[in-house]
């Protein structure tokens, strides 16, 4: 098979600076190829994926070659790379241009001069192919996230590119979006052949069908391999990305045993190892049925910090109920997930308790006060912190350090109605900066951070506020497993300083792992609720992927590390 | 529910619209304006309903049309027939009078055309027929509209968000809500740039500057349009040839002149293409609907008879 691309010693520096983003790379790509790219965000790999695409490489000192085809990339004209290489980026908003969907499917095609009967036969093709026609005349203000995201997909491929590139298209996304979503970027890999090179968090949706995965660290290329190899490399050299790897994988890489079994990838996999491994060391199915638990008594102990009782919502009179007789207690000093899927209400929920909605019935009772007695001052200097989806709604200032002291009222030490409080400003600055761990990119301006760190940012901010009660919706969206970590950390210690913490997620792995109770939300209220550990047990579908795989043998092990625990008993 | 005439290409919806907005605006005939007021109140009863259509019209025209009508002869004193005088000694006249409602009878024709026109040219329509012209004007309108629900939603976003920090600008003192306000737009400015390049990056990505870019369109003119198509030019002919042989004069300075009535063959012509031209949409529409109607109790025809066979069945 020939080559698509073939990279050759490609290093590369960001203007004015002294690490290298790039650091002699060597990689080619057969056609037809799918290759997914990972790696601790910041070692590189968007970065790498810019250069395939030479109109949005960055400036800086670059070295080496990028061959597509045998040619080289930087000698292609642009209306041939426009055509051959496909580039989807991120944000699924971002990249749309214009305000039809129609129009946007022909964007490309326009740019390139194709006449209009040329046009109109791609994209019927198009449409078919992805299932638009139903939305094919709408506003693409009307679409949800995840149908923007396959628009730009489709948009890209009407115009037949030969190679894919996907910089974590679905960061943006929920579960079952997200899903759909790389279910169509392997369909048109298995039907068409087109070469794809993507970079995902999710790697357990993309591993089973990844040829080969490229593990990149610091700037260079770390490990070439299918997937099973490169399980098995990062267990052998304990490498941290192995955190990011799906969890099959990490209890593979934990556990030591005889059997030289393949590395399992999926969760079907990880259940045939895993019962290999128990019928080595004589451990039998646990009994089935519902597991039982006992330690209900303990959190009647605790004081309600907030108490929401039947709240009822809905956004007209003619519409129909979105929170339907939702009630919910709040102990002091938890940290409780709410789940469930889209359109569910759940983030309704939240801006009832947060006062930005008011429900039309029930009561919201905040530390022994209605919620509606309080004034605006009080509740949000104090008492109630809400870290927004985007945290770019937040920025104001040109620095990250401003920034911080913007919320106090600037950086003069004068006490002013936004803080009274006896501790000096810079030194609460300080404090947060420490806890968020901020400290470094204080001279940066807010939207030159990552994710991670703009979400971290915000979050700073909302603190600087000293709440008692952090609400955050979806804080772990698009962010990689360190940041995860990190930010769990964070939240982690808050929590040892009183801090009450309601989250609202679709993240089930970070809420089995953190949370001190989850519930699920379902038709307008919570259906189930309980510590991780109960709830998850007692779900089927709704439950992680180590308890998927070990439920079986461990009915109880809800993460990676209660599934490894248990095998080392 | 799309009526018949907005299914036809835009270039036939936007001669219409021309067409009889421009003769409603320029031609001062009561008769030419009256057809033109009948059959914009028909047109827009199909496209809106009749209720709303009424109800537009006794709020908003009607008032319009009774200060347009009461302002003229206040203003105006010219011709020959003095009714009276008014309290500044100026004359009050039946030409101003009648010029008066003849004004009213204008603008309620335009008000109602136009409330017709935003239903029927949607902004695809529009931005497709800017395009023939000034191809970037086209993709310039398609992404300002866009960036505009785009936009409120982010400030809906923004504000939201502050007003979690306590900074809303719904309470406060007035200096700092107003300061509130600028923070939100302040944020949502430097969002929209930053965002902007991603939008950049993806229309270069997709061949964006390269020359020689076409315009792609869902309108096709098809044997339909070129029908409708000759059919109009050969009703705004007549009425046009009409109208230039003077059949339909009409004057109200300094004396009343208005020809056509009784009619004759020429003033007949001219109204007959006009009342053609203008009820086009209506005709189309109703025919369609007798069309469906027919279709319909043909169908429920043939279900009545599968129904029975059914029933026997089960007998």
């Amino acid at each position: 098979m020939s080559k698509i691309i073939e990279i050759q010693d490609l290093s590369f520096a960001y203007p004015g600076e002294e690490v290298r983003a790039l650091n002699h790379i060597n990689l080619d790509v057969e056609e037809g190829e799918f290759l997914v790219l990972c790696g601790k965000s910041g070692c590189g790999k968007s970065t790498l994926l810019t250069h395939l695409k030479t109109p949005i490489t960055p400036h800086g000192k670059r070295k080496g070659e990028i061959l597509f085809y045998g040619q080289r990339l930087s000698d292609m004209e642009n209306r041939v790379q426009a055509q051959r290489i496909g580039y989807v980026l991120q944000n699924p908003d971002n990249q749309i241009v214009t305000d039809k969907v129609w129009h946007e499917l022909a964007f490309g095609l326009e740019s390139l001069g194709y006449s209009t009967p040329d046009i109109r036969i791609r994209v019927a093709e198009m449409a078919s192919y992805f299932g638009i026609q139903d939305w094919f005349y709408k506003n693409v203000a009307e679409l949800s996230g995840g149908q923007k995201q396959l628009l730009n997909l489709a948009s890209i491929m009407a115009m037949h590119p030969d190679l894919l590139v996907l910089d974590e298209p679905t960061s943006q996304l929920d579960p079952i979006a997200a899903s759909d979503f790389l279910e169509t970027v392997k369909k048109i890999n298995r039907d068409l052949g087109t070469t794809i090179i993507i970079t995902e968090h999710r790697l357990e949706e993309v591993f089973p069908s990844a040829d080969r995965v490229v593990v990149m660290d610091h700037g260079s290329v770390y490990a070439v391999g299918t997937p099973t190899k490169i399980g098995q490399v990062l267990r052998d050299d304990n490498h941290e990305m192995f955190l990011a790897m799906p969890v099959p994988m990490q209890i593979y890489a934990r556990t030591r045993t005889e059997t030289d079994l393949e590395c399992p990838v999926t969760v079907r996999d990880g259940r045939k190892w895993l019962e290999e491994v128990c019928r080595e060391r004589n451990i039998s199915p646990a009994p089935s049925g519902r597991p039982s638990f006992s330690h209900k008594e303990e959190e009647t102990e605790k004081a309600v910090l907030l108490e929401a009782r039947d709240l009822w919502f809905r956004y007209d009179k003619d519409l129909p109920d979105v929170v339907k007789g939702a009630s919910l207690k709040l102990y002091q000093g938890e940290f409780y997930c709410l789940m469930g899927g889209n359109g569910t209400g759940k983030s309704t929920t939240l801006s009832l308790i947060s006062r930005l909605r008011k429900p039309y019935r029930g009561k919201i009772n905040l530390g022994g006060t209605d919620l509606r007695k309080y004034k605006d001052a009080d509740l949000f200097r104090g008492l109630l912190g809400v870290l927004p989806q985007n945290p770019q709604a937040l920025f104001v200032k040109k620095t990250v350090r401003d920034e911080l002291f913007e919320m106090i009222g600037g950086s003069k030490e004068k006490k002013n109605d936004e803080y009274h409080i006896a501790m000096d400003k810079s030194q609460a600055v300080d404090g947060i900066v420490e806890v968020c761990h901020l400290d470094g990119l204080l001279h940066r301006h807010p939207y030159d951070l990552s994710g991670g760190e703009q979400q971290r940012l915000a979050l700073a901010k909302i603190l600087l506020l000293r709440p008692r009660l952090l609400l955050m919706d979806e804080p772990t969206k698009g962010l990689d497993s360190y940041f995860k970590q990190e930010f769990a950390e964070i939240l982690h210690l808050l929590q040892e300083q009183g801090v009450t913490i309601f989250m609202i997620s679709h993240d089930i792995e970070f809420c089995a792992a953190y949370g001190d109770r989850c519930g699920l939300f379902f038709d307008g209220s919570i259906a189930a609720e309980g510590s991780p550990r109960e709830f998850f047990a007692g779900n089927n579908f709704y439950t992680t992927a180590a308890n998927r795989m070990g439920r079986k043998y461990f009915p109880e092990a809800v993460t990676g590390k209660d599934v490894i625990a248990c095998l080392k008993q | 529910m799309r009526d018949t005439f907005s299914t036809y290409h835009p270039f036939l919806n936007m001669l219409f619209f021309a067409g009889v907005i421009g003769i409603t605006m320029f031609v001062t005939h009561p008769f030419i304006l009256g057809i033109s007021l009948a059959s914009g109140i028909a047109y827009s009863a199909l496209l809106r309903g009749i209720r709303k259509t009424i109800r537009n019209n006794l709020i908003f025209t009607l008032p319009v049309m009774i200060i347009a009508a009461a302002i003229n002869p206040m203003f105006n004193h010219y011709g020959v027939t003095i009714l009276g005088y008014l309290s500044n000694g100026n004359p009050f006249t039946l030409e101003s009078c009648v010029y008066g409602l003849i004004m009213a009878l204008m603008l309620a024709g335009v008000i109602t055309w136009f409330s017709c026109y935003t239903e029927v040219m949607t902004s695809d329509k529009f931005i497709y027929l800017f395009g023939r012209i000034i191809p970037a004007l086209s993709l310039v309108l398609s992404m300002a509209l866009r960036f505009v629900p785009r936009f409120s939603r982010q400030a809906g976003v923004i504000a939201n968000g502050q007003r979690c920090v306590g900074r809303s600008t719904s309470n406060g003192s007035l200096i700092k809500r107003a300061k509130h306000g600028i923070t939100i737009f302040s944020i949502l400015v430097t969002w929209a740039l930053e965002n902007a390049i991603d939008t950049a990056d993806s229309m270069k990505c997709r061949g964006y500057g390269e020359k020689g870019r076409t315009a792609f369109a869902i309108f096709t003119f098809d044997r339909r349009d070129g029908k409708c198509l000759a059919f109009m030019l050969a009703v705004l002919g007549l009425l046009i040839y009409g109208a230039s042989q003077g059949y339909t004069f009409s004057r109200y300075n300094p004396r009343i002149v208005v020809e056509g009535w009784p009619l004759t063959p020429g003033s007949a012509l001219v109204f007959g293409s006009f009342l053609a031209f203008s009820m086009l949409p209506v005709v189309l529409e109703l025919a369609d609907r007798r069309m469906w109607k027919k279709r319909r109790l043909t169908v429920e025809r043939q279900e009545t008879v599968g129904y029975r066979l059914w029933d026997i069945d089960y007998e």
